[in-house]
């Protein structure tokens, strides 16, 4: 009776009140600095004297702040077609190979994911330093490969894992050849698990702070990394705007997604 | 005549699990060949070698004389149904059956033409734009088996395809099957475990056990003649009866059965030991209720009569301590008055017997 | 149409190149990728820590026997620690509600948790650096309901880094710990019921104890990405208030110390590694990690 409404009695409304407090909790700091964005106080004092849009204008007019938001943008595309590119043959790999240091490969494929980030951001600034990749786009291309590869490797190989392999085989029997039944059978099938690699593996990239910090440069920084330095500053409402936009930027994404897997379902 | 497919020693291991132990086996153009056996008797395995999706140990496997042991499976040109419905689940009906037309780069007029006409073959027109999803099991079998006839293989190999379906719908798509392979005249390997199916749809039924087969024969000729007691156990009902055997020359052995001496009986293998079984049909087992002077018979206590409809399924119990099945047709003199506990006679004809060594 | 009419009986092999690639090869560009990308950086970042400035353990030495650096392993473990404590004790209800609740609010609120989580991680420290501040709406909140006279240095210190990473940690307790719930047979507690629990009882003696795994579970990868976690800390503590992430950083950033700042990442590491292992021992996979 305690899975059920009605066995729980007065404890139904100790749990809604506490669901619902959680939920505020998780919302309102959300809700909070995107209206503060638009409140006149520098200090970000609420509720704020006035309302205005001069956050976001000072925010636009600043070139560097683009430009982060651009880079930021041009690395998450790359990575994400890198990952899922790394992480399709990889999953192949794995899923359909017999040899025997299958399961411990698929674990050091995943350390990446478990091992705290900031001692990979650490290891690779100083590996980079030596190779001269450190504050270039290419390195940043390559340490946050590292860090969304995982995810890639995981909802791909789960995707293919539940795709019955005797379909493939099918194609091959009709008369495809492997690789060609792999592209116009196989890759088709796990579509959702590909579309889940590259959005996961974008978002990897695009949020990423920590390893960023390292990567970046006076002049090569992405967005996070400008928010960042901005904010061991002053708590400047720039911030704010440049906040806000990113959560909108996450709920568009949120929709997509959700959006796409109606689709996919009804198909 | 060249046989049409020969498969020669095949041999399959998997370390030292031996899956398939030396097949050999040559079936003829537009046969309807089944590989009968329980699961783990090698036709699977077999079947796969055929296809090409599994590589045999040892052996050779030939169409037409050519080997096909070094050609890749996408180039055998050998169609396939699975037992689980392997359609592309992203493409519809009609894309599905043109897929192996369109991988050999045949004209679009070409396979629009073939496509229609393989989906009035299996009667599934107007299905063709439909997706996979939206089908039920049997149609989507059906649409497997045009997609694996489109391109007109000289050898279609099934491997339990309605193993996943209920029984109505797999007499249904049983007769399908036999109406296409009249129709068509493609060669068929077909792999089951049901003996009822193969009987059905088979020209002839290759019995597997333990990686070999036992017996290659028409239905007729396996349930009349079995030559393992395997066969004898796995096709149709069977009794065994405990026997020694007293002497045996050029293939008959004369048993002794609970006191009585049975000439005549055919013998199958050369194992040694003289104390076997005897095997009988239980339809061809004669019940008296007074001991005939003719022939040799055995006495035996009745221990339950089942009515089945058109037969009567008698249960007895002989003295050796045996249990002996017989059947007789309904309405059959005998069994009026028949009861429980009753002492009866049994006796037949000792060429319709078998004992295996 | 009869199968006699059709031409060959096999495709010849013509110059049809087949692509035979074993499947381990196929692994082998994205092992190579990690291996060159990821492992030997962080071998080599251990491997400094006993070597530089000299060979030895004199990183060590001066990591585990100063109290400042002590006071910061401290401070990391009993924040992580409290973090966790708290998200269960709060994820677990939620979680438990989530399982019951009708569709549509349970869509809303599953909602919620996922925009929380996808919304990127510097905007949610940044709304509790607000929020949290002096003149922040907290304090005024609380000042003008006459709770306090003055207002509490919530940000800046151990408290706000607590209460940040909780905001942080809060998804990452109630997502799994909801799956775990969801599996739960209703006709187990219900038989419970049967059996003359009330509800305290069938709490204790069988929902908890179900759930427990999931607790573990949820418990250790909080704790463990709470270790290691650096942005939260970062701009919620101050610099008076380190923890060990920042720590590394500062070695290898402001002060240059390549050794001390290996020995410290595998101070981290370790403790990692043996709560990861103890996990594995305990549920065989594992679960996923954070930043």
């Amino acid at each position: 009776m305690l899975l059920h409404w009605n066995g729980l009695g007065w404890w139904r409304w100790c749990l809604v009140a506490t669901t619902a407090a959680v939920a505020c909790f998780l919302l309102l700091p959300i809700v909070f600095i995107a209206a503060l964005s638009f409140g006149s106080s520098q200090w970000l004092i609420f509720p704020p004297p006035d309302w205005t849009l001069r956050w976001y204008q000072e925010l636009l007019a600043d070139p560097r702040w683009l430009e982060s938001a651009w880079t930021s943008l041009k690395i998450a595309l790359v990575v994400s077609a890198l990952s899922v590119f790394v992480g399709t043959i990889a999953a192949f790999g794995l899923v359909r190979g017999a040899f025997p240091a299958r399961n411990a490969l698929k674990a050091f494929f995943l350390t990446p994911m478990i091992l705290p980030v900031v001692v990979l951001a650490v290891a690779l600034y100083a590996f980079f330093l030596r190779i001269g990749l450190d504050g270039t786009i290419t390195g940043f291309v390559v340490a946050h490969l590292v860090v969304a590869l995982p995810y890639s490797i995981l909802a791909i190989g789960g995707a293919l894992e539940g795709f019955d392999k005797s379909i493939e085989d099918a194609a091959i029997l009709c008369g495809a050849a492997p690789l060609e039944a792999a592209l116009r059978v196989t890759v088709p099938a796990i579509a959702n698990g590909l579309f889940s690699a590259a959005v996961f593996s974008f978002l990897a990239s695009w949020d990423e702070v920590v390893v960023a910090i390292f990567m970046a440069s006076p002049t090569l920084q992405t967005l996070p990394v400008k928010i960042w330095a901005t904010l061991r500053q002053d708590l400047t409402p720039v911030v704010a705007a440049a906040s806000t936009i990113l959560i909108v930027f996450t709920l568009a994404l949120m929709l997509v997604v959700a959006l796409v897997r109606k689709v996919a379902k009804s198909t | 005549m060249t046989p049409f497919l020969e498969i020669a020693g095949l041999r399959r291991e998997y370390g030292s699990f031996v899956a398939v132990n030396n097949v050999n086996l040559t079936i003829h153009k537009g046969e309807f060949m089944t590989f009968l056996g329980p699961s783990g008797s090698g036709k699977s395995t077999t079947l796969y070698a055929i296809a090409g999706l599994d590589t045999p140990t040892r052996g050779d496997l030939r169409i037409e004389g050519a080997s096909i042991l070094d050609t890749p499976p996408h180039l055998r040109n050998i169609g396939m149904v699975f037992q689980r419905y392997t359609l592309f689940p992203h493409l519809t009906v009609a894309q599905n059956v043109a897929f192996p037309l369109k991988v050999r780069r045949l004209a679009a007029s070409v396979i629009d033409e073939r496509v229609t006409r393989m989906l009035s073959l299996v009667r599934l027109d107007g299905f063709a734009h439909r997706k996979p999803a939206q089908l039920s099991g049997g149609q989507q079998q059906r649409v497997a088996l045009a997609r694996a006839l489109v391109y007109e293989p000289p050898v279609l190999l099934m491997d339990e395809p309605l193993a996943a379906l209920d029984k109505k719908l797999r007499e249904e798509i049983q007769f399908e099957i036999r109406r296409i392979h009249q129709e068509t005249g493609v060669t068929i390997l077909y792999v089951t475990h049901d003996q009822e199916e193969a009987l059905r749809l088979s020209d002839r039924i290759a019995v597997f056990s333990k990686g070999v087969i036992d017996q290659v024969g028409t239905g007729p000729e396996l349930y009349a003649s079995p030559a393992t007691r395997f066969v004898a156990e796995f096709i149709g009902d069977s009794d065994f009866i405990p026997c020694t055997v007293s002497a045996h020359k050029q293939g008959k052995a004369t048993v002794v059965v609970g006191g009585t001496v049975v000439p005549g009986v055919p013998l199958h293998g050369d194992g040694g030991g003289s104390a076997t079984e005897l095997m009988l049909r239980p339809e061809r087992i004669s019940l008296c209720r007074h001991k005939p002077d003719d022939v040799a018979a055995l006495p035996a206590t009745i221990a339950n009569i089942t009515f089945l409809g058109s037969h009567v399924n008698v249960a007895t119990v002989t003295s050796g301590g045996g249990p002996i099945g017989v059947r007789l047709p309904f309405g059959h003199q005998e069994i009026s008055g028949l009861s429980r506990g009753e002492i009866v006679w049994l006796s037949f004809d000792p060429a319709n017997a078998r004992v295996f060594r | 149409m009869r199968s006699a009419d059709m031409g060959l009986v096999a495709r010849p092999a013509r110059a049809v190149r087949t692509l035979r690639l074993s499947p381990f090869t196929l692994t082998i560009p994205a092992s190579a990728l990690l291996i060159i990308f990821f492992t030997i950086p962080v071998l080599v970042l251990l491997l400094r820590s006993v070597l530089e400035p000299e060979p030895g353990l004199g990183n060590y030495a001066a990591l585990l026997g100063s109290t400042t650096y002590l006071r910061i392993f401290s401070n990391t473990f009993i924040v992580s620690a409290v973090v966790t404590l708290v998200t269960l004790a709060i994820g677990f209800p939620v979680a438990w509600t989530l399982a019951l609740l009708p569709p549509f609010a349970g869509q809303l609120v599953f909602g919620i948790i996922l925009l929380s989580m996808w919304t990127n991680l510097l905007v949610r420290t940044y709304a509790w650096m607000v929020l949290l501040q002096r003149t922040g709406i907290i304090n005024k909140t609380l000042m003008g309901l006459g709770l306090i006279s003055e207002p509490l240095p919530l940000v800046n210190n151990l408290t706000g880094v607590t209460i940040g990473m909780t905001y942080i940690m809060l998804p990452f307790v109630i997502l799994p710990l909801y799956g775990v719930v969801r599996k739960i047979d209703g006709s187990i507690l219900q038989a419970a019921a049967l059996c003359g629990a009330t509800r305290f009882q069938a709490l204790r003696l069988v929902f908890l104890p179900l759930v427990q795994p999931g607790l573990v579970a949820g418990g250790l990868m909080v704790f463990v990405m709470s270790l290691g976690y650096f942005i939260t800390p970062a701009l919620l503590g101050g610099t008076a208030n380190m923890m060990l992430a920042e720590l590394i950083t500062q070695f290898v950033q402001s002060l240059v110390n390549w050794g001390m700042g290996g020995a410290a990442a595998l101070v981290l590491l370790t403790v990692t590694l043996a709560l990861y292992a103890l996990q594995l021992r305990l549920f065989g996979t594992a679960g996923l990690g954070g930043r």
